[in-house]
């Protein structure tokens, strides 16, 4: 078990919010199966009461644990010191058998925490409350992924072994590795490469034919290709090594935390480009989307991108 | 128009105490009427005008200023129903006795971003109606109770409400002052504002130019 003081503060942090989104959980179910904003009943006025009471739990557990990812991957990267034969936050990852589990599972909660937030925001701007039984039935969903979360998390929190040996990060994230990870590594670069900068121009293509649930659909497909291709072939250049594939280690200090630049403008930009087909919107609010996806995803393309460049201007080769 | 349907308030103190402070009303104010609120304490007076107000929310039924259920209102969306379209007058006036006149009138309009000419060009219309020009710069602890009334009054007016609400206005003035309160409703009711008053001051009975009187008696309506 390793308790250092940032795993506690995410365990008691997770601890407490199970207790309120606890709360907010039966109250969405009420919600869910009462609402009727016809209504003026003494049930439904109670609701509406509930729902804003509920509502205020949910966007403070979501606006906290958005950012609270973050500290996650940090935490991991600091406890990679103390874990023999991990250089960063992957080999804290694959320590256990849970690590990578916990590490997608948060990354799909983090788009739905998201995505009831900007469904609420969008809710609150309209008398009739239009979102409100659709918002507390993701949420009905989104409790029990948050629980799954917090028992993965408190359980790999507790098996990780401190005089355990594990795997370092250039073994994991190596073509010769035996681990699930090598897998991506049989797909050729050049292909993946035509299909990150594609799938960028179709994005801005379906940008001018304001085709938004298309434009949504090309910002999933995008997530999936930049991290591959992050993987496969952009972090060799900014590690300036042709055999450093780790997805992990830009993320500290010797790289100038990049990483945490590089995966907040993608996320940011792939979530605006999702919210964009699937939240209906004013015109205003989509036209603002679409402009926050782009631009977040064309800085997460430019960073990557100029970091191949400026290698072969300055060595006039490629890895 | 001001709608109230089938309203039934209650207050709950906790779940063996609980108030029933209006019993299933149904009262209707039309636009531009002066209604007269009467009824002893706790008979549910000010509970009506919370309700019209969108300061609270009924246990059940629905109120419905024109044409638009307010009670159904998120509480964001009732804050501007109220900055549009309510003026408060209460008892004890709520000023803020550290700021001056100009200051206390003008309250209600920080939210809505005016200029500072529009600000000054309401502020001077409304203190040249309610003849309180002179105490300008005065701040308002200072001023005697007629005077923090006639304040409160151009706060009220200030936004150029539609309805204009009073909770027992007179209750902390003198017979002279009441009746200055009278005068500045008939101008209320001559400007074709929907005034809703709760008072128990005899002096408010029986008025010509008043087009509703309603008792409440432990919340119901005496009609």
């Amino acid at each position: 078990m390793i308790l250092t003081p940032e795993v506690l503060a995410i365990l008691l942090l997770n601890v407490i919010f199970a207790v309120f989104s606890f709360i907010a959980f039966i109250l969405s179910i009420k919600i869910f199966l009462n609402w009727d904003i016809e209504s003026t009943s003494t049930a439904q006025y109670k609701l509406e009461k509930q729902s804003f009471l509920s509502a205020t739990i949910i966007k403070y557990i979501f606006i906290i644990k958005v950012p609270l990812f973050l500290f996650f991957i940090f935490t991991l990267d600091k406890i990679s010191n103390v874990l023999t034969g991990a250089m960063c936050g992957a080999g804290v990852v694959d320590a256990t058998e849970y690590g990578i589990y916990l590490f997608l599972l948060k990354i799909i909660n983090l788009y739905i925490f998201g995505y009831w937030l900007a469904l609420h925001f969008e809710d609150i701007k309209h008398e009739n409350q239009p979102y409100t039984k659709l918002k507390f039935g993701i949420f009905i969903v989104a409790f029990f992924l948050f629980i799954i979360e917090l028992i993965i998390e408190g359980v790999m929190f507790s098996s990780i072994e401190v005089d355990k040996m594990v795997s370092c990060c250039g073994s994991l994230y190596s073509s010769t590795s035996t681990s699930y990870i090598s897998e991506i590594f049989k797909i050729d670069t050049t292909l993946l490469l035509t299909l990150f900068y594609t799938n960028y121009f179709l994005m801005l293509l379906f940008y001018f034919f304001k085709q938004k649930y298309f434009f949504a659909l090309a910002n999933i497909t995008f997530i999936i290709i930049s991290i591959m291709s992050l993987i496969i072939f952009f972090g060799t250049y900014i590690y300036e090594l042709p055999t450093h594939h780790c997805p992990f280690c830009f993320l500290q200090n010797d790289y100038y935390f990049v990483g945490y630049f590089l995966y907040s403008f993608l996320f940011i930009g792939t979530f605006y480009g999702f919210k964009t087909g699937f939240i209906e919107s004013s015109k205003e609010l989509v036209s603002k989307n679409y402009r926050v996806s782009l631009i977040f995803n064309t800085l997460y393309l430019i960073i990557v991108s100029l970091y191949p460049i400026l290698f072969y201007i300055k060595n006039g080769v490629w890895l | 128009m001001i709608e109230l349907k089938n309203i039934t308030k209650k207050y709950e103190i906790n779940k063996n105490n609980t108030t029933i402070a209006l019993h299933n009303i149904n009262l209707s104010i039309q636009e531009g009427e002066i209604v007269i609120l009467k009824g002893a304490s706790g008979s549910g007076k000010s509970t009506i005008l919370s309700l019209i107000a969108a300061l609270s929310k009924p246990t059940s039924g629905e109120v419905i200023v024109d044409k638009k259920h307010i009670s159904k209102l998120p509480d964001n969306f009732a804050s501007i129903y109220r900055r549009d379209n309510i003026g408060f007058i209460f008892q004890k006036y709520n000023l803020i006795p550290t700021l001056s006149v100009k200051e206390n009138i003008l309250l209600p309009l920080v939210p809505l971003n005016l200029s500072n000419k529009e600000m000054e060009e309401k502020l001077h219309t409304v203190m040249q109606k309610f003849t309180i020009e002179h105490k300008k710069d005065s701040i308002v602890k200072r001023l005697s109770g007629g005077e923090q009334q006639r304040v409160a009054i151009a706060r009220s007016y200030v936004n150029n409400p539609k309805i204009i609400i009073a909770d027992e206005p007179t209750a902390n003035l003198d017979e002279r002052l009441s009746l200055h309160f009278i005068e500045i409703l008939k101008e209320f009711k001559a400007l074709g504002k929907t005034v809703v008053v709760a008072t128990h001051d005899p002096l408010f009975f029986g008025l010509d130019f008043v087009d509703k009187e309603i008792e409440i008696e432990r919340g119901n309506l005496l009609l």
